[in-house]
């Protein structure tokens, strides 16, 4: 189990290395140097700048310093644990990318606090009898929710919810501070795309190990259906959707863009689409490695996981 | 004609606008634009001329008067993008100024009514050629250091508008590029390199400050309201978040990009001393600007988070009656401009330019994305809200002409063109642009509309050689032609040459009879659309709405904030 921790390990700082590297060397381009002096200075305003001026601008934002120097200055900073200050926002990129982390693992617990028990239960209960009511409406369900996407789903509870019934809050900005009522679409949204994925893969898992011979023997000789289905059956059900739900936190990470945006969740999600599309450098890169981290780690628990649910799984 | 003239009223400008008015050729609000622009009360010049004037404090303020219901204190929550506070010289967007708006003032203002009136300065006066402008600052400014505000600031703030290294549009401005002079050396790029003129910038006197120029200006005090003229505390240092000091009765209390902007009212300097407004009573404790981007600001208004927003998009102007709310729509000179690089094929040709314009439908397209509402535009930059704009023969589609001067060009069967889309303002420029792609069709024009991230397309507008780009509001013509389609102008988009478009825009610009000028500004701008430089279909409104407990808000054509009097009840 050690061996396999320090191999993973490693192979996140060799993915960390090399990712960070590639997206220095595309950012270190003129190109998106360009984008960041548009992004700060106006479109407008740079068009009228003469190159010598330029050079002045690229100077004073540190832009100007080659390739590798900044790139060592950087990866020596990310040791220290100071990832760089960011262009757009003026602050320490560190304490930034903390609060708004926090933010999307909150929007997260809550996603999954509701997603992993409804869809595992309903994906069980539509497994254990294939062509059922339950099954048909279950899988019917499941198949408009994950047909939808996040902006419909988020476009349709908006406009009944909050237009229409005036429930809840249309957006998640909570400008008048904490306010739990304005985190119930942002989650919702994410719950009925999610479930529908979960629920599918459940069921599947489901039938076909209640199809397996070890069940039917278990039926035949008599036990009740209640302790075959959660003595017997559960458990290798279980281990598919657990992969699935495992790698669901990638997702969560940098997939919730369209929803933090939509909502004006202040997430990592909105943050790393505002990153991108100021050419914020520092926190592209930050964001990055947090999504390696979470990539990794999610990949340890998936493995480390396997091998509770399956005994016959074990890491030399 | 001068006796008639109440003593403020003498400049030469002023008397001869004075007579156009008489003879029926100049309107009432065009004069007292001038009056006040020269100097005159524009209380008085409302008063001359008869119209009733918009309620501002008697005195010298240049607010709307205190309001005797009132009720001080609360917290006006605006919906805008909150952007980055780095120099005010370089704003690039309105929302930047008008987060540091109530903070750092400006020289003059502008207000809803279009009349420039005096703010950190007290008074102006133009010499006859409109060479020299002597501004008589305003005594008891108080900074929020404690000092008092003298000419020597002001002075500093204009060289350093002056200077290259700061980067500043403020050097586009005429009031910024009648001081300069070419300093004999050229840029990398073989330009000349700009500087100060010898005694361009004089002061006076403690409270006085001259403007010596090389050319007629009539736009000086306008230009002192454009967004990055604000004025800056001589200490200033960037980024603006971290050292905003001003004369204004907010300071900066809470600051995060992208997230939120917190302006509190100063109630002591830095040194501990108590700071007194010298902009009389101001009735709100806090303003605070919350980050949404432009689609989402309305539905932060719907939920009740803000008591306003910046603007929100045609798109939504059903949504928008839909709410409880006062609606505000401003006319402006903002729009798109879909121009054509005339220096790239098949631009170059310009029977091809000629034929996309000619099968282009203005008002159609303008209905279709704006009603009622808006200007239609006449393939030209100067709007009909421009004071300085004189109307033109009307446009005419014509298919069949298009599809002639086609074929002559060597496209009888048919041209196929891309024109990039940004959004900027909005996804109506799209549905402009598609609808123009609709019209062109029967004339076999192929027009691919291709759409990008807003962010893009700023990286390119000045590079592609069909480009959809929206332009904001100018308060006057010339300054919109001479900043786009002069000969060289770093923000000549459409690389625009023609030396008698240039001859006539100077021509323009020097006329100081009012009537004659508008003359031959309409002069360059038909020779600008007989060149078919772009297709200009709208000038669009700006939208914003106003919750019912908001007193005293009024909108303004460029988006400028002023919320000196408001109140919440």
């Amino acid at each position: 189990m050690l061996k396999l921790l320090g191999t993973r390990l490693l192979q996140m700082i060799l993915i960390m290395g090399i990712i960070s590297l590639i997206l220095f060397a595309i950012f270190d381009s003129e190109k998106f140097k360009k984008q960041i002096a548009v992004n700060e200075l106006g479109g407008f305003a740079v068009s009228a700048l003469s190159d010598q001026d330029y050079q002045v601008w690229l100077e004073k934002k540190g832009l100007n310093v080659p390739f590798y120097q900044r790139y060592l200055n950087w990866a020596g900073g990310v040791a220290r644990g100071d990832f760089g200050k960011s262009f757009e926002k003026n602050e320490p990129v560190g304490s930034l990318l903390a609060a708004r982390l926090l933010h999307t693992g909150l929007l997260a617990f809550w996603v999954f606090a509701l997603m992993i028990p409804l869809s595992l239960t309903f994906g069980i209960i539509a497994g254990m009898k294939e062509g059922s009511a339950q099954d048909r409406l279950t899988s019917f369900v499941a198949v408009v929710t994950t047909s939808l996407p996040e902006i419909a789903t988020a476009i349709i509870l908006t406009v009944v919810f909050a237009l229409g019934l005036h429930w809840l809050p249309p957006n998640a900005a909570m400008v008048n501070g904490w306010e739990w009522q304005a985190l119930v679409l942002p989650v919702l949204t994410l719950v009925l795309y999610d479930f529908g994925y979960v629920a599918r893969m459940t069921r599947a898992s489901m039938a076909e190990v209640m199809h397996s011979q070890y069940i039917r023997t278990a039926v035949l000789k008599g036990l009740p259906y209640r302790r075959v289905i959660l003595r017997h059956a559960l458990r290798n059900a279980l281990i598919a959707p657990f992969t699935i739900i495992v790698l669901q936190l990638n997702w969560l990470l940098s997939g919730v863009v369209v929803v933090e945006v939509f909502f004006q969740y202040a997430g990592f999600g909105k943050l790393l689409l505002d990153a991108a599309l100021y050419g914020d450098i520092y926190v592209i890169q930050a964001a990055t490695l947090v999504a390696v981290f979470v990539a990794v780690l999610s990949q340890i628990i998936s493995d480390v996981g396997y091998t509770f649910l399956n005994p016959r799984i074990r890491f030399a | 004609m001068s006796e008639k003239l109440p003593p403020g009223f003498q400049h030469p400008v002023i008397q001869n606008a004075f007579g156009h008015l008489a003879a029926g050729r100049l309107d009432r609000r065009e004069f007292i634009r001038i009056a006040a622009l020269l100097g005159a009360s524009a209380a008085s010049a409302y008063a001359l001329v008869g119209l009733p004037a918009p309620a501002y404090s008697e005195g010298q303020l240049p607010f709307p008067p205190d309001d005797p219901k009132a009720k001080p204190g609360g917290v006006l929550k605006v919906a805008m993008q909150v952007q980055k506070l780095e120099d005010p010289a370089t704003f690039s967007w309105v929302q930047m100024s008008n987060q540091s708006r109530h903070t750092l003032e400006y020289v003059a203002i502008t207000g809803p009514d279009n009349i420039t009136r005096p703010m950190l300065a007290e008074s102006w006066a133009a010499s006859p050629d409109l060479k020299t402008w002597t501004f008589s600052i305003r005594k008891g400014v108080m900074w929020h250091t404690g000092e008092e505000l003298t000419a020597d600031h002001i002075a500093w703030n204009v060289m350093r508008w002056a200077d290259p290294a700061v980067a500043s549009s403020n050097v586009g401005l005429s009031v910024v590029a009648g001081l300069l002079e070419d300093t004999g050396k050229k840029d990398d790029k073989g330009k000349p390199i700009m500087g100060l003129s010898k005694g361009a910038v004089e002061v006076v006197d403690k409270y006085t400050l001259r403007l010596n120029m090389n050319r007629p200006v009539l736009s000086a005090p306008e230009d002192l309201y454009n967004y990055p003229t604000a004025i800056l505390h001589p200490s200033f240092k960037p980024p603006l978040s971290e050292n905003m000091i001003g004369t204004g009765p907010f300071a900066l209390a809470e600051f995060n990009v992208g997230d939120k902007c917190i302006l509190k009212r100063v109630t002591k300097t830095k040194d501990g001393k108590d700071f007194k407004y010298w902009g009389g009573t101001v009735y709100l404790d806090e303003i605070a600007y919350y980050n949404f981007d432009g689609d989402n600001q309305l539905s932060a208004f719907a939920s009740g988070d803000v008591h306003t927003l910046y603007d929100f998009t045609v798109e939504q102007l059903d949504l928008a009656k839909s709410l409880p709310g006062v609606i505000n729509a401003s006319r402006t000179a903002q729009n798109i401009c879909c121009r054509m690089q005339v220096d790239h094929a098949p631009f170059t040709d310009k029977r091809v330019r000629q034929a996309i314009v000619m099968s282009v439908d203005n008002a159609k397209v303008k209905n279709l994305v704006y009603g009622d509402d808006g200007d239609v535009g006449e393939d030209h930059h100067v709007a009909p809200v421009h004071p300085d704009y004189g109307p033109l023969p009307p446009l005419k589609r014509d298919v069949e002409g298009a599809k002639k001067l086609l074929k002559e060009a060597g496209f009888e069967n048919g041209l196929q063109v891309t024109i990039d889309v940004g959004n900027t303002d909005g996804p109506w420029h799209q549905t402009a642009c598609e609808a123009m792609r609709d019209q062109m069709k029967e004339a076999g024009i192929d027009l691919r509309v291709n759409v990008m991230p807003a962010a893009k397309y700023w990286e390119i507008w000045d590079k592609t050689p069909f480009g959809c780009t929206a332009w904001t509001h100018r308060p006057l013509g010339t300054m919109v032609m001479s900043l786009g389609y002069r000969t060289g102008v770093p923000w000549n988009e459409s690389h625009y040459a023609n030396p008698a478009f240039d001859k006539a825009l100077d021509a323009a610009e020097a006329t100081l009879d009012v009537a004659a000028r508008k003359d031959k500004l309409a002069a360059a701008a038909k020779i600008l659309q007989d060149d078919a430089v772009m297709v200009m279909p709208i000038w669009r409104p700006v939208y914003t709405i106003v919750a019912q407990n908001v007193n005293g808000y009024q909108g303004h054509p460029t988006e400028y904030h002023q919320f000196n009097k408001i109140w919440l009840s």
